[in-house]
């Protein structure tokens, strides 16, 4: 009755055993509907998926990549950008309009004259593309149709260090992951008993500079995207045979109860680095099992030799490394990164440019015909390039037998062949200088940009968020370059 | 019943489905339905008629002056909560949620709250006030347009407008550009504005005359000048701005269609330009060869669904199972040789034969039995059985995979026994088949039969050769 004359003074009043009774019921809703968020009330990291972030974000003509890098920055007029204006100029200085304010290195920030000089060597039209294509580079000449050269690409960087990591990593600072890291991390591996990202190095005679394993770091990433670098010899992973006396099935052992310990130690400190370590573990066993066997090239047939060249033969060569990358990509390895170092001719170009191109130039080129003869050209995307051109003027005395050109960022050229790229395509035009881009600007952002797509991933969305904010491996920029995909 | 449907009990459920249901609605994207609710989600569009219909009632009563009989305000209210709460159920199974499925779900999810507070209202004694009739008012509209929005969602957007045939034909083998493919996209896009009745801008653009005569601010299109021409500028100028076409409201044009429209102009806006004329730099052929090639994605949209549970039972370390793109039911499979190879993991594929679209098994000593797994996958695209034991026995058993595009058989011992099944597979386009017993000569049959294959019989000869020959590599130390 009581409750009935509160009614009438108020009839949205509620005594306090209605509010509580109904407030129980609403609790009660919201804890059953909470049980539809999963893991709602599980600490720590998301449960392991299958695919694991949800991507390609649509179907990838490209499943790999076997990344070329000529460190030091191979000069483009001595190998695709052919520039006969720089020899009816020869010696005369860079006009200023030209030049347009650039800035120096310190190497020649000190010359008071920039006098143009011509290639050091002869350039021919190849194939139906008519690609021009330098004489210093024979083998790749022969391949004309099947790769693609972009002149056009420009970089923000002038010298070497952030140059090769902002190419590798996005950005000029160190410290973020490598592009083949954001491989790893958005696609997952291809073959769970190799690592996703392997790095393989190669030095020529040329002038070389560091090459540090912050290239292919994973950042801030999970370390297990970190690439492995495989050495050249008898152990291509150190540590990774047992030692003498300590059976397979021993080993199995002693990893089970170690990965006890770490995940004891993983639900007291719920650190993720722990089970990267976990992983990392099982990884090493698998690749007790398959690295020798895709290490070991001596079953590759003499053809195979003869078309990289007898230096495949010698290990740590460009060659032998060029062999290993279509070995590891069989085995589907998702980022092979090779570096072949001494490309930086500040002096004594046309000798050491003759050089290294022969160091490289059999072996690029057999390796991407062998990709295709075995229609591995068809998801396999091949990159050859460095972090930066040259000038078009003398670096130094001006001598065309003996010159040098110092780093040049406006403009420089690339190739790439197979994996949704376009064949025989010729992208891209520098100006008559050779020294400005003028048609189709490709920055390493749209490089990066370009190179995901081709992979399945719409670089905008594969994203990581460290530090209060979401990084990705083209930052804020990058458009996909259209015209270079087919 | 009458004094149950009074009791407390009936407030509590009222009041727990309302608190279930905004919960749902606010943490949508974090909801992850198990198998045995989203099931229920089904039932939605069975049970919806029940809310409609009794809410219908109960506000025709109320808006009439009578008493609305608290039964079917109870009745109307927890059909009403259930409905949405199925629908939101329904809804999870979209992967995306598009913009009617969200104003659908937003409004139902409004229908029922708003039954529910006109039943708490009613409850206090409150039922004939004046805010409660508005709130009736309220939900009779949103009944219809959730209704509406439903219906778009089930029947298509364009279910309720008039029988047009619009139906997009496919492309013939050599298109004209203008009529073809522009007039379908001025079509789709811009007529509906520019046509005899409406005229907006004194334009008309049903046919390519009157496109070229212009309207109000003159000439539409300047031949061989796209920046120069109104047709393609307004595309360009930011959705703000008033001039941008289409206004705010109607369907923009797509990127590609910006570019096709741009390159049409620029090749001088002919109404005779036909596909074949085109030079192969020409972008305007990347574009329509674009619109020419259905989307990859789509042909896989009515594979069968398969769970991530079941691929990663089937997976193991030496066997990848991965989608081809995240949305996908489509499978791209890859196996590596195992230290002891057992068939069993293969075999164990039979099941999900159906999704599978790339399979690689190069290098596996495979013999009958994985061969019989193979012939099952009937939408196989990508087949790598290269480096095996396989005979012309064993490609035989592919005769049926008439999907098949890229086929890589090379170092095998098949011979031109093969050829025959080869020239069977008419959808094939890249075949390897370098170190196999096939002669060169009786490729030339193949060869001629399906004009479109790309045969790799290896490296050509000649480059081979001359890479033997110039061996550019001083061996180094």
């Amino acid at each position: 009755m009581k409750e009935d004359e509160n009614k009438k003074e108020d009839p949205l009043k509620v005594n306090r055993r209605h509010f509580f009774s109904q407030l129980s019921v609403g609790i009660g809703s919201l804890a059953l509907g909470s049980l539809l968020i999963p893991d709602l009330f599980k600490g720590g990291g998301a449960p392991p998926l299958t695919q694991p972030l949800g991507i390609p974000h649509f179907a990838p003509k490209a499943k790999r990549v076997i990344y070329l890098f000529q460190a030091g920055g191979p000069s483009q007029f001595e190998s695709f950008d052919y520039k006969p204006t720089l020899r009816k100029r020869m010696g005369e200085d860079l006009p200023d309009s030209i030049r347009n304010g650039q800035r120096l290195t310190g190497m020649t920030s000190g010359q008071d004259k920039f006098p143009l000089m011509p290639s050091a060597t002869n350039f021919k039209q190849h194939g139906q593309s008519g690609t021009w294509i330098s004489d210093y580079f024979p083998h790749i000449a022969k391949i004309a149709d099947d790769i693609t050269v972009v002149r056009s690409m420009h970089t923000e960087a002038i010298n070497h260090d952030p140059a090769i990591t902002f190419f590798q990593t996005g950005s000029q600072i160190s410290g973020r992951p490598s592009m083949g890291s954001w491989m790893s991390y958005g696609l997952g591996s291809e073959n769970k008993n190799l690592p996703s990202f392997v790095v393989l190095t190669s030095r020529g005679k040329g002038n070389s500079q560091g090459l540090y394993s912050k290239l292919w770091s994973s950042g801030f990433l999970d370390s297990k995207h970190q690439g492995v670098l495989l050495r050249s010899g008898k152990d291509p992973v150190l540590y990774l045979n047992d030692p003498d006396g300590l059976s397979r099935s021993d080993k199995r052992h002693l990893l089970n109860e170690v990965s006890q310990l770490n995940k004891m130690h993983h639900v007291e400190t719920g650190d993720d680095e722990i089970e990267s370590r976990i992983a990392q573990y099982e990884m090493a066993y698998r690749m007790q099992m398959s690295v020798p066997d895709v290490m070991d090239i001596s079953k590759e047939p003499e053809s195979i030799v003869k078309l990289y060249g007898e230096d495949c033969q010698v290990p740590g060569t460009f060659a032998a490394n060029a062999l290993q990358a279509r070995r590891l990509a069989e085995n589907g390895v998702r980022f092979i990164q090779l570096y072949h170092q001494g490309w930086d001719q500040h002096g004594n170009l046309p000798n050491a440019m003759a050089g290294q191109a022969k160091d490289v130039d059999q072996a690029s080129a057999a390796l991407v015909q062998d990709l295709k003869q075995r229609g591995m050209l068809e998801d396999t995307l091949v990159v050859w390039g460095g972090e930066f051109g040259r000038t078009n003027y003398c670096q130094g005395k001006f001598d065309p037998a003996d010159f040098g050109r110092d780093h040049h960022p406006r403009a420089f050229s690339i190739w790439m062949a197979g994996g949704g790229i376009k064949p025989g395509l010729n992208y891209g035009k520098t100006d008559e200088f050779g020294y400005n881009v003028i048609e189709n600007p490709v920055h390493v952002n749209d490089f990066h940009a370009t190179l995901m797509h081709a992979m399945g991933i719409d670089h905008e969305q594969l994203t990581y968020k460290y530090q209060g904010r979401r990084f990705r491996l083209t930052d804020v920029a990058g458009n996909v370059i259209n015209d270079l995909l087919a | 019943m009458t004094e149950f449907l009074k009791s407390r009990w009936v407030e509590y459920s009222v009041l727990g489905l309302s608190v279930f249901l905004i919960f749902c609605l606010v943490f949508d994207s974090n909801i992850v339905l198990p198998n045995l609710v989203a099931g229920l989600g089904r039932w939605h569009p069975l049970v919806l008629h029940f809310p409609i219909v009794l809410l219908l009632i109960a506000v025709f009563l109320g808006l009439t002056g009578k008493k609305v009989p608290h039964e079917l305000l109870v009745i109307a209210v927890l059909s009403a909560l259930a409905t949405a709460i199925l629908g939101f159920f329904l809804g999870k199974e979209t992967p995306v949620k598009g913009d009617l499925l969200f104003w659908h779900q937003w409004m139902g999810g409004a229908v029922a709250l708003l039954a529910a507070i006109w039943y708490f209202l009613d409850n206090k004694g409150l039922g004939s006030k004046i805010y409660v009739k508005g709130l009736q008012v309220v939900m009779v509209v949103l009944v219809g347009l959730t209704g509406h929005y439903g219906g778009m969602v089930t029947h298509g957007e364009e279910f309720l407008a008039l029988p047009t045939s619009k139906k997009q034909k496919e492309l013939p083998e050599n298109p004209m550009v203008y009529a073809d493919v522009v007039a379908v996209i001025l079509d789709d896009k811009c007529v509906s504005c520019h046509n005899p009745n409406k005229k907006k801008g004194e334009l008309l653009m049903t046919n390519f005359s009157e496109l070229l005569k212009g309207g109000e601010s003159g000439q539409t299109l300047v031949p061989g000048d796209p920046l120069k021409s109104e047709l393609i500028s307004r595309l360009h100028l930011p959705l703000e701005n008033e001039e941008h076409m289409p206004p705010e409201g109607k369907t923009p044009l797509t990127q590609s269609e910006i570019e096709i429209l741009e390159r049409w102009v620029a090749l001088g806006a002919s109404d005779t330009l036909r596909f074949d004329q085109l030079s192969k730099s020409e972008p305007l052929v990347a574009l329509l060869k674009g619109l020419m090639e259905p989307d990859p994605m789509s042909k896989w949209a009515e594979l069968p669904f398969v769970a991530d549970s079941t691929l990663q039972n089937l997976a193991s370390d030496y066997l990848t199972i991965e989608r081809v793109a995240s949305n996908s039911n489509a499978l791209s499979i890859d196996m590596y040789l195992p230290p002891e190879y057992d068939v069993k993991p293969i075999l164990a594929l039979e099941r999900i034969a159906n999704n599978i679209v790339e399979l690689d098994l190069s290098g596996l000593p495979l013999g009958a039995k994985e061969m019989d797994v193979i012939a099952k996958c009937q939408n196989l695209e990508w087949l790598e059985v290269d480096k095996t034991p396989v005979s012309d026995t064993e490609i035989e058993k592919l005769s049926n995979l008439k999907k098949l595009k890229l086929l890589k058989v090379y170092e095998t011992a098949i011979t031109d026994k093969s050829l025959a099944v080869f020239k069977n597979l008419t959808d094939l386009k890249n075949l390897y088949i370098y170190k196999t017993g096939i002669t060169k000569n009786a490729l030339q049959d193949l060869q001629s039969s399906n004009k479109g294959l790309m045969i790799n019989y290896g490296i050509a000869p000649e480059i081979e050769a001359f890479f033997v020959a110039t061996d550019s590599v001083a061996v180094t130390k």
